[in-house]
């Protein structure tokens, strides 16, 4: 009984996020995307501790709690100031226009269930079902990062991305060691300032946030 | 001679083995912390002597009394863990190095105060310890991870240490020609331990190896083989992989240098040595052949290009091609011999070669100071910008010329007997059943020979145009004496050679007892000497070094005396040179250092193919009137010009092919790192 | 009998040092009567040492102390050389002191002091001579490897002694092919070492054409006798060698009184003989341009290798 009621959650758990993470390939402001990831992190947060509580692993009352300090908080609010620093930048004209991004996203997805298969019928716990959602995430990340053309964007495809790969270690073993899981955390953070860097020189040097611009720096 | 091993226990050695890794740690940690320049000085040199000094007396203790050493910490490396053995062919190596590795310390004490303010000599000295810290350990190491560990970081440590000056025209581009063979060179050493663990066990140790090899498919031994002399000859600087010896040794520090001739370069030897003989136990014959082949090939082109050489240090490093070739002439002749079965004549060639590995590191090293000292003095290392030198420099040229006549192999010194054991062994080719490998032995001879009389004229040159007659350049006029500690180091590597040369008949049972034991080599500790005798196998040859030098010195004491009691006119007046009828002589008028090699250059004309440029600036008035010539010729050596500018063409027009990937586009870059990974996936889930 | 081998070898050396400016001076004379002129007597050189020694040295002012130690050098290497060499009886007491090679890079030995002599004073003359002298040296020296190796194989050693006693003991060895190519690439390289025409001209005072005049030129007095005696003496080795080696009958293989003196005459006869035929080559050839030595030797190298070869075959 319990079991089963942790498998649907956890399923309608990894639905949810994976849904919040399509919003990135729908919508096309930036305003929507830093939406879309606070809601998906608080999303994963749950998840978290309803894993900690029907798994019996309080590490992961820990890990909940720093995933929603770092991914609801505070990456949140870096974002709002990126976005303030440069209004009114919208993603107009992706390299691949919306309704095809969403048939291929949902390609991927079902590219996912056939990789994760052999991985799912291995697996014993509960939390197996989403396993496949999790990988699709992974790929709707990445997908993300390469047909945008703004720096902002991809950033948040990042950190979609990012996303994706906890609630696979979350759902596949339960989560990762504290201290690694930590590790992560610190990595993502410094990632995210690092980019934000380059985002600033970008815009220094070519009045734009247009990743696409880069190719000028070639000769 | 040997010590009883109760004399000597195993605690000994482990306390000497310690003193070692101490000694060289003060020293780096000293040079790295200290204050004053000379602080930084003095401690580098004083760890790098104790360090090496009990190096030194680690390996003679092994050598004497047979006692071994066994370290195994297995936390420091994944899987079999950092693991050292002290057998005798690693102690005969650590007795090279400790040899080297005094002098070149207590030298590089005054030779690097003129680096003072100009480079670091905190990295100078932590790296010189750095170095022969690596080097003592590396010739210890009983698995693969150790060595491999050693190996690199000692690549390392010299890397530093070639790049130090530099600001200097040449010296970085040598470094990075010398980092990308060493690496070549490892990528090949990998491998062969990959094939030498026998692929299914995981046991890296070299007593895992050795046991393993007897089972190895013979194309598996071969691969192994043809890695192993590759990888150890791209280090030792054999043909054609020593095109960054050359290069690297000049722009180095001078003791720098002495020590990478001397030392590292054996390492490539140390490698081969102890894959094929220790680790594969000997092969068939043509193995033993392709050795040869190549280690003639060497020694010739060796001496060839050294002929040609104005550059002092170069010329050196040219000898230094040579001398590898000549150790693995001896080498590549016991491991046909050893193929036939013939033990007692293989020995002789394996000890020839190590004979002449422990006389090419001390006349080298010596050489190598000695160039320094000029360098040191005249801030040149171009010949023809010398001269006279023998007057401001005494001991510097009386070193010098020791070293010159050591490795021409003249006797009683110690370059003599090692090539004479050399030359027996190859004599013994005779004996070998298969006409066709015996007949490669005559020529092999005869090419020896060759390059052994091209290096005394290279040595003629060398040090006549640098330090005899007069002066061609104003720094050659005011060139003063080395300081204390750079005389000292080359004085004890003079005592190094003519000790060799006087005690041939204590060096040779001592190498006989390292060989005994490794790849089914026989004991012939009291085969090759006959109280003071050297002598080849069933009677065949016997000389004694050491008498001839006691003979050569008592007629030279002899001589003078018989003259004065014939009452022989004693007097000795010193005038103007003689000059034909002209008025005073001028260092224009001197023999230079290209004319001096002329003669050769002619007769090698259609391997060196120099090129040659004349032009010829005539009086306007009339044309038997010549305003200047300007003559410039140059060489470019034959494995640059055949192998390896082609090579880098090459990869240059592929390079520019694969440029076609690189877009500039960001987007384009990550959907390259998508597909990638997605194929992956689908390759792993359903292949 | 250990004590008369040693006695006897000092004899060996004192015989050699009497017969070398006397075996030079024969051949001076035998050329020059072939050339219609009456010559030096052939004792000449004797007179010559003598004057050289009582004359005082003039050194150059750029020369070091290598200059002044150069000459002693060369007469101890040279004189060290027949205390191997077997003269007149074999094997001799110090036999096992040094073998073909040991005596090869003896003479190396004092060829390497006499050009770093020649370059000391830095003239233009010495470094020339220095330079060829080297050349010619150098490249002389894998025909006398294989040559060696050659005698080698037939007689089962590198020493002399035991060369000469092996081929007294079968003959026939002596006119096999491989000795008789061997010996005439030695006698190639004889000429070439010893500075004979066509390789050097030993009277010649003409830069173009000198070699080991040239490197010689700056010396005077006791040096200059030093090093004329130990060139003389070379040219008395490289006969003996030629020789003893290859015509092995006349010395003596014990201390008997008798065959002792027996071998003293046939030594002299040999000499005289081998000096006659080198005084007819040197009338009959022209001296060859420098960069036409190598080819020479070359040619003599490829002698040796045959040598060797068919020493091999025959084997």
């Amino acid at each position: 009984m319990n079991d089963a009621l942790f498998s649907q959650l956890s399923t309608l758990g990894s639905s949810v996020i994976l849904l919040y993470g399509f919003t990135l390939l729908w919508r096309k402001s930036l305003h929507a995307y830093t939406v879309a990831f606070q809601w998906q992190s608080i999303a994963l947060t749950f998840l978290f501790l309803i894993i900690g509580y029907f798994g019996h692993d309080v590490e992961l009352y820990y890990v909940a709690g720093f995933l929603f300090v770092l991914k609801v908080l505070i990456l949140p609010r870096y974002l709002g100031k990126l976005e303030q620093r440069f209004p009114g930048e919208r993603e107009s004209r992706p390299y691949v226009n919306v309704a095809t991004s969403l048939v291929v996203a949902g390609l991927l997805v079902l590219l996912a269930y056939a990789i994760t298969r052999p991985l799912v019928l291995v697996s014993d716990l509960p939390t197996r079902g989403g396993l496949p959602l999790a990988v699709g995430l992974i790929f709707v990340g990445l997908f993300v990062i390469i047909t945008r053309k703004k720096a902002l964007t991809q950033i948040v495809g990042f950190l979609v991305m990012e996303n994706g790969i906890a609630l696979l270690a979350a759902l596949g073993t339960y989560g990762i060691p504290l201290i690694i899981e930590l590790g992560v955390f610190l990595d993502v953070l410094m990632g995210f300032l690092v980019m934000q860097v380059f985002v600033y020189h970008i815009h220094d040097t070519f009045e734009s946030i247009d990743v696409d611009q880069l190719n000028e720096l070639r000769h | 001679m040997t010590i009883p091993s109760n004399l000597i226990s195993s605690q000994t050695m482990t306390w000497l083995l310690v003193v070692m890794i101490a000694g060289y740690g003060i020293g780096a940690v000293g040079a790295l912390t200290l204050g004053r320049s000379l602080f930084v000085r003095a401690a580098a040199t004083s760890g790098a002597i104790i360090g090496a000094g009990a190096a030194f007396i680690l390996g003679s203790a092994n050598l004497l009394s047979g006692q071994t050493l066994t370290i195994q910490i297995s936390d420091i490396l994944p899987i079999t863990g950092f693991a050292l053995r002290l057998d005798g062919l690693g102690a005969f190596f650590l007795v090279v190095i400790g040899l080297l590795g005094v002098p070149v310390a207590l030298y590089s004490f005054g030779y690097s105060a003129a680096y003072e303010g100009r480079y670091s000599l905190r990295l100078i000295g932590a790296m010189l310890n750095g170095l022969l810290l690596t080097l003592s350990l590396q010739v210890m190491a009983d698995n693969a991870l150790t060595f491999l560990l050693l190996w690199e970081t000692m690549s390392l440590s010299a890397y530093w240490m070639v790049v130090t000056e530099h600001d200097q025209p040449g010296t970085l581009q040598a470094g990075g020609w010398y980092i990308a063979m060493t690496h070549i060179g490892f990528a090949a050493l990998v491998a062969m331990f990959l094939l030498l663990s026998g692929g299914d066990a995981m046991s890296t140790s070299f007593a895992a190896m050795r046991a393993n090899a007897l089972t190895l498919a013979p194309l598996a031994r071969d691969a192994v083989f043809l890695l192993a002399l590759f990888g150890f000859g791209s280090k030792a600087g054999v043909v054609p992989l020593h095109v960054w010896l050359p290069m690297a040794h000049p722009v180095a520090p001078s003791h720098v240098s002495a020590l990478m001739s001397g030392v590292v370069i054996k390492m490539g030897i140390y490698g081969l040595l102890r894959v094929t003989l220790d680790l594969l136990g000997g092969g068939p014959a043509w193995w033993g052949a392709l050795v040869l082949a190549v280690g003639t090939v060497t020694a010739l082109l060796g001496v060839l290009y050294a002929l040609m050489e104005h550059d002092l240090k170069r010329l050196l490093a040219f000898h230094s091609v040579e001398n590898i070739g000549i150790i693995l002439i001896g080498i590549g002749a016991g491991l046909i011999f050893r193929s036939y079965g013939l033990m007692a004549l293989a020995t002789l060639g394996f000890i020839g070669g190590l004979y002449h590995t422990i006389n090419h590191a001390s006349f080298k090293g010596l050489l190598f100071l000695g160039a320094g000292s000029v360098l040191h003095a005249t801030g040149t290392r171009n010949m023809e910008e010398m001269g006279g030198l023998i007057k401001r420099m005494p001991w510097t040229a009386l070193f010098f010329l020791i070293g010159a006549a050591a490795i021409s192999a003249l006797p009683p010194l110690n370059g003599f007997v090692s090539e004479w054991l050399v030359f027996q062994a190859l004599l013994g080719g005779f004996n070998i059943p298969v006409p066709e490998v015996a007949v490669a032995f005559p020529l092999a001879v005869g090419m020896l020979a060759l390059t052994s009389g091209l290096a005394a004229a290279c040595f003629v040159k060398a040090f006549g145009i640098s330090f005899l007659a007069i002066p061609r350049s104003h720094e050659a006029e005011h060139a003063h004496e080395a300081p204390l500690s750079m005389r000292i180091g080359m004085a004890i590597l003079a005592l190094a050679c003519i000790a060799l040369g006087l005690a041939p008949f204590s060096v040779v049972p001592l190498l006989g007892g390292v060989l005994a034991g490794l790849g089914g080599l026989p004991d012939t500790r009291s085969v090759f000497t006959l109280n003071l005798l050297v002598q080849a196998p069933a009677g065949f040859a016997q000389v004694s070094p050491t008498w001839i030098g006691l003979g050569l010195l008592i007629l030279l004491a002899l001589i003078p005396l018989v003259m004065r009691l014939m009452h022989v006119n004693r007097k000795r007046r010193v005038s103007d040179t003689w000059g034909c009828g002209r008025i005073g002589q001028t260092p224009r008028m001197e023999y230079t250092a290209t004319s001096f090699a002329e003669p050769l250059r002619r007769v090698f004309a259609e391997l060196y193919r120099p090129t040659k440029e004349l032009s010829i600036d005539f009086h306007p008035e009339s044309k038997y009137f010549v305003k200047s010539i300007k003559y410039s010729s140059r060489i470019t050596p034959l494995f640059d010009r055949v192998l390896y500018d082609p090579l880098l063409r090459l990869i240059q027009r592929i390079s520019r092919q694969v440029r076609r990937i690189q877009t500039g586009s960001l987007h384009l870059y990550l959907m390259y790192v998508a597909v990638i990974l997605i194929l992956l996936l689908i390759a792993a889930r359903w292949f | 009998m250990i004590v008369t081998g040693y006695v006897l070898e000092i004899a060996q050396v004192a015989l050699a040092l009497l017969l070398a400016p006397g075996l030079a001076g024969f051949v001076r004379w035998l050329k020059a009567r072939f050339q219609n002129r009456r010559g030096a007597p052939p004792w000449q050189p004797y007179f010559e040492l003598r004057k050289l020694f009582g004359k005082e040295v003039v050194m150059s002012n750029n020369a070091s102390w290598l200059f002044r130690v150069a000459p002693y050098i060369i007469f101890a290497s040279t004189v060290t050389v027949t205390l191997l060499v077997p003269m007149i009886v074999a094997p001799l007491a110090l036999d096992g002191m040094g073998d073909l090679l040991m005596v090869v890079y003896l003479l190396l030995l004092g060829t390497f002091f006499l050009a770093l002599a020649g370059l000391d004073p830095g003239t233009a003359f010495g470094g020339m001579g220095a330079s060829r002298e080297m050349t010619v040296a150098a490249i002389a020296e894998p025909t006398i490897a294989l040559a060696i190796f050659s005698l080698a194989l037939s007689a089962g050693s590198t020493n002399l002694g035991r060369i000469v006693t092996q081929e007294l003991a079968n003959p026939a060895v002596t006119v096999s092919p491989g000795h008789l190519l061997a010996l005439a690439a030695l006698f190639i390289v004889t000429l070439a070492e010893t500075g004979r025409l066509p390789v050097d001209n030993p009277a010649t005072h003409l830069e173009l054409t000198m070699i080991h005049e040239a490197m010689i030129l700056e010396y005077s007095g006791r040096y200059l006798a030093l090093i004329e005696w130990a060139s003389w003496l070379k040219l008395t080795i490289f006969f003996t060698l030629l020789a003893n080696l290859f015509v092995p009958w006349g010395i003596a293989t014990t201390f008997d009184p008798a065959a002792l003196t027996l071998a003293v005459l046939a030594l002299i006869v040999k000499l005289a003989v081998l000096g006659g035929i080198v005084a007819v080559v040197e009338t009959r050839v022209a001296k060859l341009r420098l960069f036409r030595v190598p080819e020479l030797l070359g040619a003599s190298f490829v002698l040796a290798l045959l040598a060797v070869t068919s020493s091999f075959l025959l084997k």
